[in-house]
């Protein structure tokens, strides 16, 4: 009886049974999209302080990056200033996958505070991502506006913005005049830190943001200086027999690795930052130079000739292993490294033309980001999102600007008309 | 089986008949005279059953409504004074005054009938039109529904014929397939579920493509990331509920990087086909943004 039951009960479960398939999948490798659409809403109240927009400075900063694609506002009505009553429907029609609003009003008449209130909305999930308040002076009005660019940029790409981070680089003027300057990541508020009548090279921005080392003619030969950028006091860090050159910071802001023609050739040495515990690190015939130090503080990349031509090394300085780093390309010189140690870029000769090169050290992919033809001194924006380089400008002044590494975007960085060049990054400071 | 059968034999040899006969004729006689007398007697003295006995009334049925009261009541008056000359009571004098009034009056009233008449003639007339009038709106309407109704046959038609074609594609499909002995067993559950596994690869295809274009794959850092989400979709192609995930690249930008790419594919295309349709409909997505360095 229970047996007819259960065969009952089966029979009538067949019956009503629809087929049952595993989920289809789908595998998608890779990815084509390359920025993210974003409209910078032009903020309401007192948004135009001596000719400075904050919606467009933020929109310039984001647009460096090659990570976005800030939409144009221009002429829409009833723009938001907060994250209330938000029209989904009019900004995705726009394409717009998140939107940036606020406003900016007097903090306090009688200091002449301002308060910039704002918000990053999320068009597809129609929330709010963050909303933030700034109160500051109206001297720190752009300052205030790249705080707002880094906190975009943190929220959508996982890392650190460098709006708020400083540059420095080199001005020449008539073949005269030299000067070290610093100035804000797009180049305003500049201002000279080293003015002398001697050339200017390889300044080297120390990772703790205090000092900089760079090498002087001042002594008729090249010799490397370290600057305090709070008092101004420099202190001569290595005027050995020969050349001395190519100063590269250690993670930690101890250590230093240069390049001395102490013997015969260039070749690479360690020194502490007070400029004792000199150190050769290898010892070859060929020519060894442009240290660059790795984030793990154990490796350092440079260039050498031991191959035949100019190729990227990387040498354990524990103990002295080395390893060739480059092999697309016959000529490649001027190695940097990112911040976690997974992108080298280096300059590479392309046909007798010098362009700005990317190397993914996990998988060994090169991707050429800059035109040429005569790029140089590549370094890496304290988040490896950013290229900083000099280029020559309709193929004459040298200038510098900087490139997304994933080169679609090759911006100016506008510090007037004289010749720029040898630029570096200063850290990420709070 | 054995089916039951009537025994006519048993009935005719009962004893029934024979009791009845047996009986004596005068007593049945009496018996059926008196139960007929009873059913006589209770036909005539029968129980009125309804309760309320109806009232009659008399009406008489009229043609028209009578409209000349007036009239018949002036002519009357003749006969009245006729009778009066038999008796040969002088004629009362009849005021000619009155009498041209009398007539005026009624010229009036024939007037006034007159107009009445026309009145009606008119409305009627004009009646006539607005329902001529109606009448043509409700041809035009009905050419329009005509119209309409002839665009939808031929769309119909349209559909009807691109499902015969799918039809006979399909079943070319099927019998090619039918052909091929040595197709993997798989695409023989695919037939027999009635789905062709070429179409089903098409639309993955098309719906890796549409997303692939979406996925940022900058924000996904460098190392080799594997993401999973799950998701449901509507015949539309836009997405039921939200993308569920089910690995994370333990990258926070890159995992909301996927899931805007999948948002931002909405509609994905998708077979009208049902069956086809019913495969599709819930999804595993696989994501390796940065590709696979190991092949």
């Amino acid at each position: 009886m229970i047996h007819r039951i259960y065969s009952l009960f089966f029979g009538i479960l067949l019956l009503f049974a629809t087929p049952i398939y595993a989920l289809e999948v789908i595998e998608i490798l890779g990815g084509k999209a390359s920025e993210i659409p974003i409209a910078i809403v032009p903020f309401e109240g007192l948004e135009n302080i001596g000719g400075q927009k904050a919606h467009q400075i933020i929109s310039s900063d984001l647009n460096r990056t090659g990570l976005f694609r800030p939409l144009n506002t221009r002429g829409i009505s009833n723009s938001p200033s907060s994250d209330i009553n938000i029209n989904y429907t009019k900004w995705s029609s726009m394409d717009a996958q998140f939107i940036v609003v606020g406003k900016v009003e007097s903090e306090n008449p009688i200091s002449g505070n301002i308060k910039i209130t704002w918000s990053l909305i999320d068009i597809f999930k129609e929330k709010t991502v963050v909303s933030m308040r700034y109160i500051g002076k109206k001297s720190q009005y752009r300052a205030i506006a790249h705080k707002v660019s880094d906190n975009v940029y943190e929220h959508l790409t996982g890392s650190k913005g460098v709006f708020h981070t400083k540059i420095a680089y080199v001005k020449k003027v008539n073949n005269k005049k030299y000067s070290l300057n610093v100035a804000d990541f797009d180049g305003f508020n500049s201002r000279p830190i080293l003015n002398t009548t001697q050339p200017i090279i390889s300044p080297r921005w120390s990772p703790d943001g205090e000092k900089i080392a760079y090498v002087s003619f001042e002594k008729k030969k090249p010799v490397i200086y370290i600057q305090n950028l709070r008092t101004g006091k420099r202190t001569l860090l290595a005027n050995f027999k020969g050349n001395n050159s190519a100063p590269a910071w250690s993670p930690d802001s101890r250590k230093l690795a240069i390049v001395l023609t102490y013997n015969q050739n260039s070749q690479i040495y360690t020194i502490n930052a007070d400029g004792s515990g000199i150190k050769q690190l290898m010892r070859s015939n060929a020519i060894n130079t442009e240290p660059s130090w790795a984030p793990n503080g154990e490796d350092i990349y440079f260039s050498s000739n031991r191959g035949g031509s100019p190729q990227i090394y990387k040498v354990n300085i524990n103990d002295d292993e080395i390893s060739r780093v480059t092999y697309e390309g016959k000529y490649n010189l001027s190695p940097s490294i990112s911040y976690d140690g997974k992108l080298l870029i280096f300059l590479t000769n392309d046909q007798g033309k010098f362009k700005v090169a990317i190397q993914n050290l996990i998988s060994n992919q090169v991707l050429k980001i800059s035109e040429g033809p005569a790029d140089e001194s590549p370094i890496f924006a304290p988040n490896g999102h950013l290229v900083l380089f000099t280029y020559k400008d309709y193929g004459k002044t040298t200038k510098i600007g900087t490139v997304s590494i994933n080169g679609l975007k090759r911006l100016p960085i506008n510090v007037g008309s004289s010749i720029i060049q040898e630029p570096t990054w200063g850290p990420i400071t709070n | 089986m054995n089916i039951p059968q009537f025994n006519f034999d048993l009935i005719r040899n009962s004893n029934l008949w024979t009791i009845i006969e047996s009986d004596d004729n005068l007593q049945a006689n009496l018996f059926s005279f008196l139960i007929h007398f009873a059913l006589f007697i209770f036909m005539i003295f029968s129980i009125q059953w309804q309760t309320k006995i109806p009232n009659f009334a008399e009406v008489e049925l009229w043609d028209a409504v009578p409209t000349q009261i007036k009239n018949k009541q002036l002519q009357t008056k003749p006969l009245k004074n006729k009778k009066i000359k038999k008796i040969k009571v002088t004629p009362p004098k009849i005021d000619k005054q009155q009498l041209k009034l009398n007539e005026e009056a009624e010229i009036k009233l024939k007037k006034k009938k007159n107009k009445a008449l026309e009145r009606k003639k008119k409305l009627k007339e004009i009646k006539k039109l607005q329902a001529k009038l109606l009448k043509q709106e409700e041809i035009e309407k009905l050419q329009d529904k005509v119209l309409e109704q002839e665009k939808l046959d031929k769309i119909k038609e349209k559909l009807l014929e691109q499902e015969r074609i799918e039809k006979l594609q399909d079943s070319l499909r099927d019998e090619e397939l039918k052909k091929k002995p040595t197709i993997a067993i798989e695409a023989d559950k695919e037939v027999l579920a009635g789905v062709s596994s070429g179409e089903l690869d098409r639309f993955k295809a098309l719906i890796q493509q549409k997303i692939q274009q979406n996925v940022n794959n900058q924000l996904c850092g460098l190392d080799r990331v594997e993401l999973e989400f799950e998701i449901s979709l509507m015949p539309t192609g836009d997405l039921l509920g939200e993308p569920k995930m089910t690995q994370s690249s333990k990258i926070a930008s890159c995992d909301a990087a996927v899931e805007r790419a999948i948002l931002q594919s909405q509609p994905l295309p998708l077979p009208k086909d049902k069956k086809l349709f019913k495969r599709l409909k819930d999804l595993k997505l696989k994501f390796h943004p940065n590709g696979h360095y190991d092949l």
